[in-house]
């Protein structure tokens, strides 16, 4: 594979780029492979090059039905981030961390990962100790916090309200200074490249139309190209969860809602991290090109409609302006949805399922991003070893009948209320 | 000399009224009804801003929402806005605009090093660097990135301006008011129809005002003037200008905003400076017309190359020449209105036409006016650097790849044409898929998916006569729809130019020797090279073209380069237009103000503010308030230098020795009425109801189904079928929610009513030893004893002619009473009780000794009641029926819940009895352990114990009671504190409940 | 924004309303020995079908009733709304 430089940019530019590489083939389906993926956003293109590089299985298929990079991963907020208050997502979360922080490195692409840090506004006393209680979590699981006062908030962003025309006083704020953003593409893209080149087959427009299964295991998968057999396949579909599942026969402690984001036109820098609002819905980031990456709620009603309705948008800037009266001035330029698999616990689900050799990644809610390294990692583990890793033991399915809930909000089932 | 392009009496604007204004520092004049493009192309200025990537000079690229490149930074009342478009923006006194993305001027930019490295940062090129050493990428190079990008500057100012919305509901809605949208709004509204017509610019007409056509032996622009003025008159009419259709969203609703301010030269404090429009309509019509699409070819972004369509505006709206050498450059007739219109204006323009000789009306008409064509050729480049001064041209070969010959033209503007591309924003939007139409090139709506029909040029119909026809047809068709009334009009005669076919000419071969960017998308700086590039990569997937190469995701969100760049692909790919397909149009059509869009709810007014009938005088007596959802409660009543915990103490002091009084009004009320309401309230509550007598009060606490407590509070029975339940502040609304739900999904056989009374009653807790001394003087008529009015009793009583309700519960722990009465004697109430109770030593407390006086008590709140706490947690195991069901009972049985050593409640005191514990801590066992360490749990809520004066707090920790007498570390590593403390019981006073009863 | 028929008070817009979820799913009677399984149907699962699905709605800021909407997923279109009692 072409390794990508300064010099080989330099070298290619005086031979008019004439001699890239392409990133990633277009190959036919075999009839068999060792592992399928289904799903060709950032979980599955992770999965399937750690099943590469960690686990030395290479005769895997990427199953996409659409372009890969298509849903969620090239339609989210970039926000990376670790400022969990449970054990199981903290360590989980902290874990993809460290994969975040090598990963332009370990890709040979530049993902531009920004640790430019996140703030969690709070507007109460009562929020400062729900914060307080999350940043000692993170601390005692040896993940960076600080508890931020109102004047060392300002010193942050000074653009934001301080002033006394406002309803709810920045009182401060969690930062967790380690998180950031990158550049959400590049991401599937260097998974997808470097996968591919360890022999993985990408195979994008194919459509999954059901299962099969003879005697509780797993033996293929029937699409739109038609029937691939596997010995093992892995289920990363986002949004798409609950369609497959029927397709199996399962009902998950997942539903599918629309969650919207919009950017403004690009200004120059002002805001360097992450804000997010705590008296309304509303997170902020401006990206490297100069656009205010915003978004906030759900849609608030079940959807597999990548277009949401104006109220929610209008819903989430009033928060925004209400935390930066600045914004006003500024212009909305595009406003996108995406498909989100709500888990009835805010928490992702990792596992193995009742079918043998089936395995289930989903529950990512709005926050699938930021652990698209480590998802990747620990699903491969899982499919690999067939069992799941240690970072991903209490992401379990079965953990709603037990109780052993990862409820992050303490707002239970009702996922549309956000 | 000023505005030294303007043709004499020309043009829409008004001669008679000059504005002065500033770009880059120096001073200019134009006329009411310019465009601050109209005004300095006026002017002679064309260069206008730098490109974002390459930082190469800009000019004016259109006339109108499509142009890409005139972004400017203006100053206007006060307030800086950066990337205005400056071809929409209109001119107004005093305006100042500076350019942007440049430095130290737009004429001299520093930054335009990059278009002489150009060749080293093609497309996606920062994926494939900037990575060594690792941490340069953050500290470095992206630093740099950041600051070279971003267009123009946002003004930190707090907006003064007021943004407005509107809700509107409408039989039909048309958007654009070109000949489609006049003559389908006309139609409709003659039925009676009530028609709502939008138009983006302040014009309306479309392209009637500059097309050279005439209708009923009117010009077009008086047919629209006459339109428009009928329509005026009609009173089931609104029409609209300066107001932008931008979004079509679900079921039929349309969102517009309207520049209502910023044209204005005096306006009052409450004319909003934009308005946003709600508006659901019956039907749309959409005649958003078409936007002109550019040929690409060698440095095309150079300053005075323009769109065809664009420099005609100029002339034939604003009276404004863009050149006085022009080369019109055209694949398709229409430019010709161009060339002639330059002529009438005693300019000689040379036509460039890529396609062999032609015949038709308008070709030969530029003929008989001795207008120079060149056929078969095409423009390969532009020369000049801040401004066009001549073009390298070519004779094309058979199949238009190479050229016979190249000779130079001079020249001082390109306009060019390469036909035209229908607006179908909108259409897609509302969930329209498109299908392209082969005759023109471009995609046109396909089946409406709501009720929606597209007409005239947004539909691909470019011919004036077909689209009257089917604009007064699609008119008609609507109002029959829904008032069922067809009327009969009278097409009117219309005398336009026929046009032959254009040419499938949009790139113009660069022969090998020339060296020349072709761009296709200019904000963004993609061109063809980058275009192609990506394919070879593999990003082949028209999406994955967009976002590689960043193609379209500009301001003007590719209106001009959208259909160029796909037409490329497929021609590279060697497939169809439509194969490639198109990347999906999201709202907004155009970038709308996020102020317009927020509306009215800034400021304080983010959210309502609710108050209770005694906040003056809280307000009055020193309170200093805390938020509880969207109430203001006192906090603490602070006197003189006190602390917030001086005042805490010292109200929870008065309470625990003599009687205090707190606001209690914004806890939930919720009348339950009906037969079967004891039934519902046992299905409701983890304990039993059955036997509650009337005249008596219970403790209860609620659970979601997942079996987590969801709410507590007391529930009264007043009378036999009615019942009086209290809920917390927060969880008041949902707790509503929560009944409702269940009495009409889940049980609709019982037979119960519930409403909320939490605004009917105004509320005073009324604690300590002393307050039955209090009541009795309150209540002088009636028997306030321990035995007629026990602990959770209640009754009913007149409080000097006031009727009220007296309810003997405790959240204090103290001997305590609430006292309700309805919300307008809520201030008599409190006063009444403050006079009378002044003997007794009564005084206010807020929220802090509040919380101080449960937590020392033991009782739980909003910090222990989470959301992921069970009954069991929190010691209510004593409220928990082991008898009957109830809601979430089903979940108590998991493991997880039922496991021995689950987190509970517990107390904890400082060792040393003095330090506070922050709340948030967690609990360990070694302070010192390394991590990750194992956390036991977490401290709740804290308090100083006014009791034993010391701090105290309640925490949820592993194993429960079983830890009690045991030592561990509260931690708080984010305060950099840890604590030994000892584990005690929860309950720290009176942990036998003697004073509620005594 | 969604244009919802209140069975009660007729159309309105999404705004006056609260969404409730699936309305297939149906709460075990109360006192009835159900499995394990049974119970984490009704609490967890979901099958939030890509489709015609039947939903609940609150009409929170107008008659405060609960009702059922037939809605397609994938596109927002509403069929039918219909009172809790009433077959969709």
């Amino acid at each position: 594979m072409q390794k990508y430089s300064v010099f080989s940019l330099i070298k290619n530019a005086f031979s008019d780029h004439m001699n890239w590489e392409v990133a990633w083939k277009d190959p036919t389906p075999k009839k068999e492979y060792d592992v399928i993926i289904i799903g060709g956003g950032g979980h599955g293109l992770a999965t399937a090059y750690y099943l590469a590089k960690e686990h030395k299985i290479t005769n895997v298929a990427i199953i996409e039905k659409g372009w890969i990079g298509g849903g969620n991963v090239g339609r989210n907020t970039t926000i990376i981030r670790s400022n969990f208050m449970f054990d199981a997502n903290g360590r989980f979360n902290e874990f993809g961390m460290d994969l975040w922080r090598n990963l332009s490195q370990e890709l040979n692409f530049n993902v531009m990962f920004s640790p430019r840090g996140i703030i969690n506004l709070a507007h109460s006393d009562a929020q400062m100790n729900a914060y307080a209680r999350r940043g000692n979590s993170m601390r005692l699981n040896g993940i960076d916090a600080v508890l931020l006062g109102r004047e060392e908030v300002k010193k942050h962003i000074p653009m934001a309200d301080f002033s006394d025309d406002v309803r709810f006083p920045i009182f401060g704020g969690l930062m967790q200074p380690s998180a950031g953003t990158a550049r959400h593409d590049a991401v599937a893209w260097g998974y997808a490249r470097q996968a591919d080149s360890m022999g993985v087959d990408i195979i994008q427009h194919c459509e999954v139309e059901g299962f099969n299964v003879s005697n509780g295991k797993i033996t293929g998968v029937r699409t739109s190209k038609g029937e691939i057999k596997a010995k093992k396949v892995g289920l990363c579909v986002a949004g798409s969860t609950n369609i497959l599942a029927e397709k199996l026969n399962m009902t998950l402690p997942i539903e599918t809602h629309c969650l919207q984001a919009c950017v403004s036109e690009p200004v120059k820098p002002l805001l360097d991290g992450v804000v997010t609002f705590g008296a309304g819905h509303f997170y902020i980031s401006q990206s490297d090109k100069g656009e205010m990456v915003m978004g906030g709620d759900l849609d608030g009603y079940n959807s597999y409609a990548q277009r949401g309705n104006l109220p929610t948008i209008q819903h989430v800037l009033t928060g925004g302006l209400a935390l930066f009266p600045f914004l006003s001035r500024l212009k909305m330029l595009r406003t996108w949805g995406g498909i989100m698999d709500m888990s009835m616990d805010g928490s992702p689900i990792i596992d193995k399922t009742h079918i043998d050799g089936l395995y289930l990644n989903c529950g990512w809610c709005y926050g699938g991003f930021k652990s698209t390294p480590v998802s990747g990692w620990t699903f491969a583990h899982t499919i690999a070893q067939d069992k799941p890793h240690e970072l991903n033991s209490e992401l379990s399915l079965n953990r709603f009948s037990t109780g052993y809930l990862l409820d992050e909000k303490g707002i239970g089932t009702k996922t549309w209320i956000g | 000399m000023s505005q030294a392009y303007r043709i004499k009496d020309k043009g829409y604007i008004n001669r008679k009224k000059l504005i002065n204004f500033k770009f880059n520092g120096k001073n200019y004049t134009g006329f009411e009804g310019d465009t601050l493009a109209s005004a300095l192309l006026a002017n002679g200025i064309h260069l206008i801003g730098r490109s974002f990537k390459y930082h190469r000079p800009r000019g004016f690229f259109a006339a109108g929402v499509d142009e890409p490149n005139a972004k400017l930074q203006v100053l206007l009342n006060g307030h800086s806005e950066p990337n205005v478009n400056a071809t929409e923006i209109e001119l107004v006194e005093g305006i100042s605009a500076t350019s942007q993305n440049c430095w130290p001027s737009v004429k001299f930019d520093i930054g335009a090093i990059n278009n002489l490295l150009n060749k080293f940062f093609p497309a996606g090129f920062y994926y494939k660097t900037f990575m060594w050493p690792k941490s340069f990428w953050y500290r470095i190079y992206e630093p740099f990135i950041r600051k070279a990008a971003g267009l123009g500057v946002a003004s930190i100012e707090k907006d003064k301006e007021r943004y407005e919305h509107k809700f509107e509901y409408c039989d039909l809605l048309v958007t654009g008011s070109g000949p489609a949208g006049l003559s389908s709004a006309y139609a409709a509204a003659k039925s009676g129809a009530k028609v709502i017509l939008a138009e983006d610019k302040h014009r309306f007409g479309g392209s009637l005002l500059t097309d050279d056509v005439s209708i009923d032996n009117l010009s077009g622009k008086d047919w629209a003037d006459k339109i428009i003025s009928e329509l005026k008159e009609m009173p089931n009419v609104t029409i609209k200008n300066r107001s932008q259709v931008f979004g079509y969203y679900d079921h039929n609703m349309l969102v517009m905003f309207e520049r209502v301010g910023d044209h204005l030269e005096k306006k009052s404090k409450f004319t909003p400076r934009q308005r946003l429009w709600y508006i659901r309509c019956k039907e749309v019509i959409l005649s958003t017309g078409s936007i002109e699409r550019p040929i690409v070819f060698g440095n095309n972004d150079t300053p005075g190359v323009m769109l065809a369509s664009g420099a005609k505006e100029y002339m034939k709206v604003y009276g404004v020449l863009v050149g006085t050498k022009p080369l019109i450059f055209t694949n398709n007739d229409s430019a010709y209105e161009t060339a002639i219109e330059f002529k009438n204006n005693g300019v000689d323009p040379l036509v460039i036409d890529s396609r062999e000789e032609q015949n038709s009306e308008l070709v030969n008409e530029a003929k008989n006016k001795g207008i120079k064509i060149k056929f078969n050729h095409a423009v390969i480049k532009a020369n000049g650097y801040k401004k066009v001064n001549s073009a390298l041209i070519g004779e094309l070969n058979e199949n238009k790849s190479e050229y016979k010959n190249t000779n130079i033209v001079e020249c001082d503007c390109i306009c060019v044409s390469g036909f035209w591309t229908p607006s179908v924003h909108l259409a897609s939007q509302s969930g329209n898929k498109l299908k392209f139409k082969k005759e023109i090139d471009a995609f046109i709506p396909d089946k409406s998916k709501q009720n929606e029909v597209t007409v005239g040029a947004a539909n691909g119909d470019f011919t004036l006569g077909s689209t009257l026809n089917a604009g007064f047809k699609a008119g008609t068709a609507a109002s029959k729809k829904i008032n069922n009334k067809e009327i009969d009009i009278q097409v009117p005669n219309v005398n336009e130019k026929n046009h032959k076919a254009h040419d499938k000419f949009w790139c113009s071969p660069l022969p090998k020797n020339i060296k020349a960017k072709r761009f296709v998308d200019f904000q963004n700086d993609v061109s063809v090279t980058d275009i192609e590039i990506a394919l070879r990569e593999g990003y082949r997937s028209i999406e994955h073209v967009k976002r590689y190469t960043t193609l379209g995701m500009a301001t003007d969100q590719g209106r001009t380069s959208n259909l160029n760049g796909l037409q490329l692909v497929s021609n590279i790919e060697n497939k169809i237009v439509p194969e490639v397909g198109h990347t999906t149009f999201r709202p907004p059509f155009t970038p709308v103000t996020i102020g317009t869009i927020v509306g009215r709810e800034v400021g304080k007014h983010f959210m309502p503010t609710r108050l209770t009938p005694m906040h003056e005088w809280h307000e009055k007596n020193n309170a200093i308030f805390v938020d509880a959802g969207a109430w203001k409660r006192p906090r603490y009543y602070k006197i003189g230098n006190e602390t917030m915990l001086e005042a805490a103490k010292r109200e929870a002091k008065n309470v625990r020795e003599k009687v205090g009084i707190c606001d209690v009004t914004t806890l939930g009320k919720i009348d339950v009425k009906g037969p079967d309401a004891a039934e519902f309230l046992n299905r409701v509550y983890t304990n039993a109801w059955m036997k509650l007598p009337v005249g008596k009060a219970r403790y209860g606490v609620m659970l979601r189904e997942d079996g987590m407590v969801m709410d507590d509070g007391t529930t009264t029975r007043i009378s036999e079928n009615h019942y009086h339940m209290t809920t917390t502040t927060a969880q008041a609304a949902n707790v509503l929610s929560h009944l409702e739900y269940y009495l009409q999904i889940v049980w609709p056989d019982l037979n119960v009513n519930v409403v909320s009374t939490t605004e009917q009653w105004a509320g005073a807790a009324l604690a300590g030893p002393k307050s039955r001394e209090v009541l009795a003087k309150l209540f002088p008529n009636i028997d306030v004893s321990n035995e007629t009015l026990p602990f959770m009793g209640y009754k009913e009583a007149d409080l000097f002619g006031v009727p009220a309700k007296i309810f003997r519960i405790s959240f204090s722990g103290e001997l305590a009473y609430e006292i309700n009465v309805q919300s307008d004697h809520g201030m008599f109430m409190w006063e009444k009780m403050m006079e009378i109770g002044k003997e007794f030593g009564i005084q206010p407390y807020g929220t802090e000794a509040l919380s101080t006086l449960r937590i020392e008590m033991g009782h739980v709140a909003g910090p222990e009641l989470d959301g992921r706490t069970i009954p069991y947690d929190v010691s209510l195991d004593g409220m928990v029926s082991k008898k009957k069901d109830f809601i979430g009972k089903r979940s108590l049985t998991k493991s997880a819940f039922t496991q021995s050593d689950r987190q509970k409640i517990v107390g904890l005191i400082p060792t040393d009895r003095k330090t506070s514990i922050p709340e948030g801590s967690h609990l360990v066992e070694d302070k010192n352990a390394k991590l990750p360490n194992p956390k036991l749990g977490h401290v709740s809520s804290s308090c100083w114990s006014v009791e034993n004066n010391n701090p105290f707090s309640l925490a949820i920790l592993k194993n429960g009671k079983n830890m009690i007498g045991k030592k561990l570390f509260a931690v708080s590593p984010l305060k950099n504190k840890s604590i030994e403390v000892e584990v005690i019981s929860s309950h720290y006073v009176d942990h036998e409940g003697k004073r509620v009863r005594s | 924004m969604l244009y919802i028929k209140c069975p009660f008070c007729g159309m309105r817009s999404q705004n006056e309303f609260a969404y409730g979820g699936d309305a297939s799913v149906k709460r075990p009677e109360l006192n009835k020995e159900i499995s394990n399984n049974e119970w984490d149907d009704f609490v967890y699962n979901r099958k939030s079908l890509r489709g015609k699905h039947i939903e609940l709605w609150h009409h929170v800021s107008g008659c405060r009733q609960w009702f059922k909407v037939q809605r397609d997923t994938a596109t927002h279109e509403i069929f039918k709304t219909a009172k809790m009692d009433e077959q969709i």
